[in-house]
């Protein structure tokens, strides 16, 4: 019968009720209670999708007003107003109409307007015209820079060197063919800014130390080491550089080198030495730093000079082992998609390096102008052996600055303010004027510049 | 208004394209230039071939670095230190997997050192290997006259001294080589200042600045101009330093495709319309970056369609003149003048002096206002040297003598010369059966050789046979389409032009480089007509 079986069935049903076990009751009851909760909560809502109309689209198009391509500037802004310089930029310079000494532009052997420096670069004009119309890549390789890469490697005692066309594409293109995403690289608070571009197109990560200070790049190193007991396998992979100045731009200041090596070997990373200023200046031949302090060169892994201040001539060069240095020539972007440097700059740096070899004298007589100055513009903030002086001032000082060096120049001494772009320097040097000594000044020409820094400055900024 | 027809033509794709833009005054202005650019596919069997090619390649890599390392065969690159061994190594072992195995072979078709001026016909100084292309060594004979397809040398103005040259000489003499300071400093000759109202005049612009280097140029004027918050919205096949430039601004980068103006569009209406991705706020700029002419395609840039898109959606135009500049346009004034529109219309217009002026170096130009700011902002103005003397006298020099005003019409003539030598070089290498990329006006000329091996073959016999030529692979290219590139000069004379052409008739048969689908693609008749009526 039907009420039977379902009574039977019913009667089934509770038993299994009473024979299951605890927890499979519990799970049930809250599967239901679940169950019941979610028939009645309410809907879901899904983030909103910005489904816009099309005239809504349009109305966008329209209003949208993107903000001008230039910020206005104002006219009197101090860097608008160039110094012009009439004719050449050499020992007597011309300047905004006035003829006045020149203790502005790095020249510092004093071969800018050197007679035979122009006629080797003459001669190449003559026999190759002015430009060479192609990278290195494709036929823009003259006999006359393979010429400029031997003499260079020979003069600086390492195996290769390699060119570029222009001294701020130099380390900038150098430093992110060897530094990539992933690696590191110490470099001093006060690098110059074609090494900051070069660090930021490289995307590595960078670990800034203490100008000069070795105990704040061995803390830093040290806590390198640290992270790299943690993840050996990535530590194995990671290639770690120091990029330092050998003479700095910025503040004046040489490198401590030897302690940079034994810091190198140490804690295994590879020093990149830029040279710019250095290049030509110190040390006995005026191979650089290194020699000014006695170390091998090929303790160096790279050296980067620009040849636009001892060789008076434009372009940049990068010398070291082969190892290193043939890397760039696929590699560095400056050099493999950018054309090569007229012949005739290159003749002129090739004459300038006959020079520097056949004088080594000039050197001697650099460093004593150096001294001199340092002694007459004593009582301002200076450092030793140097052929760029910089007397700090401070700020407040300078609102009458444009005044301070027109004032020079009606005195017949050009002086240029040191210029940085405020907004870009990772850290901002503080203002300064920069006094260029070279070997073309004569000695009562230096004390007369000191004297007239000390007097106008007097007069205007104190 | 743009109609654009796409025509199919013995299975070749032409594509025309007609402007009808308005004046202020209402009255249309019809530019009845027709844009004939080609980019041919490769029949399929020569892609297998040449990816079979690369496979080989490849294999045998793996196989002589193996070796190699075994110490079975002698390693000839140079190694590090041994004070310096257990440093991270500099290289890692596979990115310089392609340079080791596969550039190794054929190496001695780059950097090829020359000893003459670059003009029409140079001297290349002979060299050979002794270990496979490891090390070169010369053997002191020179190659002499060669003919020259490979040097930038657009309008014939790089040749060795002759009189037109003399004020040249005379600013070096006067003015010495280098500056040794920066343009903020005391790096401002009176010779840059002469030489950007040049530049101004030459370009129709109101003013212009002049920087010592065109890679430079790019890569130190973006930043100073985009910055974070900015949008960057680049063509595919950007030249390195534009690329450069772009990532060191910081900001955003978009890539479109290349020359395609709906992939643009549809990138400006998403960025004007979304604005910055997470944060929704719009967009501070919108700067669109691309070249006149593209050095590895030679195709011209659309610039009608780029300007009418810069204009509804109000973004700022970038144009890298670096190719076109001198060489493009009824006098040379570059592709602005190429498609007739008004310089107002771009906002930057750069370009390099490295190519049509024999010199060396870059300017950008535009308004007053912007050249102003980048006096005072640009990273090169402030860190950079400035400009060589002699070589900004050589600009000088060379843009008097294409504009006329050293007296005579030689500058004009020289320009009608490259597009005369441009068009019927493309004509004849098209009518003899070989894949030629490009727009039919651009003096750039890519020949399509695809295959590796052929790559090497080619510039070798044509060395042989006198004639210089430049090749590019991988990874200036994609790695299938390696190419031969020209670059047809106006001091290339009919002779020149014809024995080159011969030479690469020969090469196409020996080496069988002609893929080309329609051999005897005699212009259609469709060329000839000069006016169309079009209904609206």
């Amino acid at each position: 019968m039907a009420t039977a079986a379902e009574q039977w069935v019913l009667v089934e049903m509770v038993q299994a009720l009473y024979e299951a076990p605890a927890y499979h009751l519990i799970l049930e009851g809250i599967l239901i209670l679940w169950i019941i909760r979610l028939l009645f909560s309410k809907t879901y809502k899904l983030q909103e999708r910005s489904d816009l109309t099309v005239k809504e689209k349009e109305e966008l198009i329209e209003e949208w007003q993107p903000e001008p391509l230039v910020p206005p500037i104002s006219k009197d802004h101090p860097a608008l107003n160039y110094n012009v310089v009439s004719g050449p930029p050499s020992h007597n310079i011309v300047v905004n109409g006035k003829k006045c000494v020149n203790f502005a532009s790095f020249n510092f052997l004093g071969l800018l307007d050197n007679p035979r420096v122009k006629a080797a670069a003459l001669a190449s004009l003559k026999k190759y015209g002015v430009g060479t119309c192609g990278p290195r890549g494709f036929y823009g390789t003259f006999d006359v820079h393979l010429d400029l890469e031997d003499r260079l490697a020979k003069f600086m005692k390492t195996e290769e060197a390699i060119i570029y066309s222009y001294g701020f594409a130099t380390i900038a293109s150098a430093i992110p063919a060897y530094s990539k995403r992933g690696d590191i690289v110490f470099v001093d608070r006060a690098a110059c800014f074609a090494i900051q571009k070069g660090l930021q197109a490289s995307r590595s990560d960078i670990k800034l130390f203490q100008h000069n200070d070795m105990a704040d790049l061995e803390r830093l190193l040290k806590e390198q080491e640290m992270e790299d007991q943690k993840n050996p396998r990535k530590a194995r992979v990671t290639r770690r550089f120091i990029v330092v100045e050998g003479l700095y731009m910025n503040t004046g200041t040489i490198c401590p080198l030897p302690e940079l090596v034994k810091l190198k070997y140490k804690y295994k990373a590879r020093i990149f030495l830029e040279e710019s200023l250095s290049f030509g200046v110190l040390g006995e031949h005026g191979r650089g730093v290194t020699e000014h302090f006695g170390i091998s060169i090929d303790d160096i892994d790279l050296i980067s000079a620009n040849m636009e201040n001892s060789l008076a001539s434009i372009g940049g060069f990068c010398c070291g082992r082969s190892f290193v240095i043939d890397h760039q020539r696929l590699s560095g972007q400056g050099y493999c998609f950018s054309a090569s440097l007229p012949p005739l700059l290159a003749a002129a740096a090739i004459e300038a390096l006959n020079i520097m070899e056949e004088n080594p004298g000039i050197f001697l007589v650099l460093k004593e102008k150096c001294a001199r100055i340092h002694k007459a513009l004593q009582g301002d903030s200076i450092s030793e052996h140097l052929p760029d002086v910089m007397s700090t001032a401070s700020a407040a000082q300078l609102a009458n600055v444009s005044l301070f060096f027109i004032q020079c120049m009606d005195r017949s001494i050009a002086l240029t303010q040191a210029r940085y772009l405020e907004k870009e320097e990772k850290c901002l040097p503080p203002p300064s004027i920069r006094v260029v000594v070279t070997v073309e000044q004569t000695d009562e020409e230096l004390e007369r510049a000191a004297h007239t820094i000390k007097e106008v400055a007097q007069a205007v900024l104190l | 208004q743009n109609f654009k027809y796409i025509f199919y033509c013995n299975g070749r794709e032409l594509t025309f394209c007609f402007l009808l833009c308005f004046q202020q005054n209402g009255r249309p202005h019809f530019y009845d230039k027709p844009i004939v650019e080609s980019f041919e596919e490769a029949p399929l069997h020569v892609m297998v071939f040449t990816y079979l090619g690369y496979g080989l390649g490849t294999l045998f890599g793996y196989l002589r670095d193996f070796l190699r390392s075994c110490g079975i065969e002698k390693c000839n690159a140079a190694i590090e230190r041994e004070e310096q061994k257990d440093f991270v190594p500099l290289y890692q072992n596979f990115e310089n997997f392609y340079t080791r195995n596969l550039y190794m072979r054929i190496r001695d078709n780059w950097n090829r050192p020359i000893c003459s001026a670059p003009g029409s016909r140079f001297d290349v100084m002979e060299r050979v290997s002794d270990d496979y292309n490891w090390t070169f060594r010369f053997t002191g004979r020179v190659i002499k006259d060669v003919i020259n397809m490979g040097s930038y040398n657009f309008l014939g103005l790089a040749a060795s001294y002759d009189e037109s040259m003399r004020t040249v000489k005379d600013v070096l003499e006067e003015y010495g080589l280098g500056v040794a300071s920066t343009r903020h400093e005391m790096g401002t000759l009176d010779k840059h200042e002469e030489l950007e109202n040049l530049v101004a005049k030459f370009l129709n612009v109101e003013a212009a600045m002049v920087f010592g280097m065109g890679f430079a140029t790019n890569s130190m004027n973006i930043p100073a101009l985009v910055g974070k918050g900015c949008l960057i919205l680049s063509d595919e096949l950007n030249h390195a330093s534009l690329v450069l430039g772009a990532r060191l601004s910081g900001a955003t980068i978009r890539i479109f495709k290349h020359n395609n103006m709906q992939s643009l569009e549809k990138l400006l209406r998403d960025a004007v319309i979304y604005g910055q991705p997470r944060i929704r706020r719009a967009w501070k700029k919108i700067l669109i970056l691309v070249e006149g002419i593209y050095s590895m395609e030679g195709s011209i840039v659309h610039l009608p369609q780029i300007v009418a898109l810069k204009k509804k959606y109000k973004a700022y135009l970038y144009i890298d003149e670096a190719h076109s500049i001198g060489s493009v346009g009824p006098t040379g004034r570059g592709v602005v003048e190429f498609f007739g529109l008004d310089p107002r219309d771009v906002d930057v217009l750069m370009g390099t002096f490295t190519k049509s002026f024999g010199a060396a170096g870059g300017y950008i130009a535009g308004r007053k206002d912007l050249v102003d700011y980048l006096r005072a902002h640009s990273h090169s103005a402030v860190y950079a040297t400035s400009m060589s003397p002699p070589v900004a006298e050589q600009i000088i020099r060379s843009m008097k003598f294409i504009m006329g005003l050293d007296g005579t019409t030689q500058g004009l003539q020289r320009v009608r010369q490259l597009a005369k030598n441009t068009r019927y070089f493309r004509q004849r290498l098209n009518e003899m059966g070989f894949i030629i990329y490009g727009n039919e006006e651009s003096p750039v000329i890519p020949l399509l050789l695809y295959m590796p091996a052929k790559v090497a073959a080619f510039a070798r016999h044509l060395l042989n046979r006198k004639i210089g030529v430049v090749v590019v692979g991988f990874p200036a290219t994609p790695l299938a389409e390696a190419r031969a590139r020209f670059c047809v000069s106006a001091a290339h004379t009919r002779e020149m032009l014809d024995t080159v052409l011969e030479n690469l008739d020969e090469m196409g048969d020996l080496l069988q480089l002609k893929y080309s689908r329609h051999r005897k693609s005699a212009r259609p008749e469709l060329y000839d007509e000069t006016s169309f009526e079009l209904d609206d």
